[in-house]
């Protein structure tokens, strides 16, 4: 194909990743500059996603503990998550200043699998997502409550930090190598809200 | 509709598509969340046919926000719809995939999905998909099959037809242009 030649047929193999690698970048420079074969690359995407239309993701079970179900009822409580935001702000914009929770969770959430659960108590409203091989936890809380979080495996008890406040919440990212099945947290000496990990 | 997130209000507000578009062809943060949430699970479950299993495919549309946030231009709002970018380049990224692990997995098979989450067929979406195909001719309807449904390489769908790459190619681009007249109102069609 010479630079100045409309893609044609390429524009429908281009979008069904049929090309080689050498046609590929081709295509790509060519539609780079040419709106009218970019088009055609569009058109060629609009029926894949057609074809596509047919296919559904349904939960097996009806508890759904997983990233998109949670973002759909609770996207409030994800406001400060999901945004791979963060992450490109990261990489445009590196900072020398320690990194916020909410960046330490957004980076370790785009590169695994996590779950959630809901503190029960008398505290203020607050969550915990966390990796599913529990790598990492984050704690969020509604409004601004300093509370120590504790981990509890078996019988053992470890403090795994403070939430500190961030925006409307309070945050608290940790790493951790503890497999733990709960967590609580702590207002002073006062129990606030206890989560269940399963 | 889509829903982004205003920072000043603190609120989720619904955007027209092609707003959410040129937001995303802009690189602002809240139109990749916003453009996660909406198409993300399309994207999911595309990659899913593909490799046939829920862990893999999140992992494709993670691999697909991180590439385009690291790459600038990917996208522009004159291509067309977001959503159909995107949905392409989860099936792009989990036919690589499928292509660098194993060709073990034919396409065809029987889904058995791992873990909570099934891959389902919409029957009326089904059904519509079926009669557009049904009506191309025999040798496009044969490329279409090899190469998108059963995922074969242009040079593997050549072989097992025995006709010439470049028959491949023009068959399958003139069915991909007879889908889409069948599949999409013809109001839609630029051409």
């Amino acid at each position: 194909m010479q630079p100045d030649e409309h893609i044609g047929e390429s524009a429908e193999l281009y979008a069904l990743g049929a090309l080689e690698p050498a046609e590929q970048a081709a295509v790509e420079a060519h539609i780079a500059q040419c709106v009218q074969c970019l088009r055609r690359v569009g058109e060629a995407e609009e029926t894949l996603l057609a074809l596509e239309r047919a296919n559904v993701v349904r939960a097996a079970s009806g508890d759904i503990r997983t990233p998109v179900a949670f973002m759909r009822r609770h996207i409030v409580w994800l406001l400060p998550l999901t945004a791979a935001a963060a992450f490109i702000i990261g990489l445009l914009f590196p900072r020398t200043t320690p990194q916020s929770p909410h960046d330490l969770a957004t980076l370790a959430m785009i590169g695994s699998h996590f779950s959630h659960a809901q503190f029960t108590g008398q505290g203020a409203p607050a969550k915990v997502l966390y990796a599913r091989d529990r790598s990492w936890y984050y704690v969020i809380v509604e409004g601004w409550h300093r509370y120590a979080v504790y981990g509890f495996a078996g019988g053992a008890r470890l403090k795994l930090g403070e939430t500190m406040p961030s925006g409307k919440t309070s945050e608290l990212f940790t790493r951790s190598s503890g497999r733990y099945d709960r967590l609580e947290l702590f207002d002073r000496s006062t129990v606030a809200g206890t989560a269940t990990i399963r | 509709m889509a829903a982004i997130f205003d920072s000043r209000t603190a609120h989720w507000a619904s955007v027209p598509d092609q707003s959410l578009a040129e937001s995303f062809a802009r690189r602002e943060a809240g139109a990749y969340e916003a453009a996660y949430r909406s198409f993300g699970p399309q994207m999911r479950a595309t990659a899913m046919r593909v490799l046939h299993d829920w862990e893999s495919a999140s992992e494709c549309v993670q691999d697909v926000f991180l590439y385009l946030w690291r790459r600038e231009n990917a996208y522009s709002a004159a291509r067309g719809s977001l959503e159909a970018f995107l949905v392409t380049c989860a099936r792009n990224r989990a036919l690589e995939r499928l292509r660098q692990a194993t060709r073990s997995r034919a396409a065809t098979e029987k889904v058995e999905v791992r873990g909570t989450y099934v891959l389902e067929e919409d029957p009326i979406e089904r059904e519509r998909i079926a009669r557009a195909v049904a009506r191309l001719t025999e040798g496009q309807g044969a490329v279409v099959q090899l190469a998108y449904y059963r995922a074969m390489t242009l040079s593997e769908v050549a072989v097992q037809l025995d006709i010439p790459i470049g028959t491949v190619k023009a068959r399958l681009s003139a069915a991909l242009r007879a889908l889409r007249r069948s599949l999409i109102p013809q109001d839609n069609h630029a051409t």
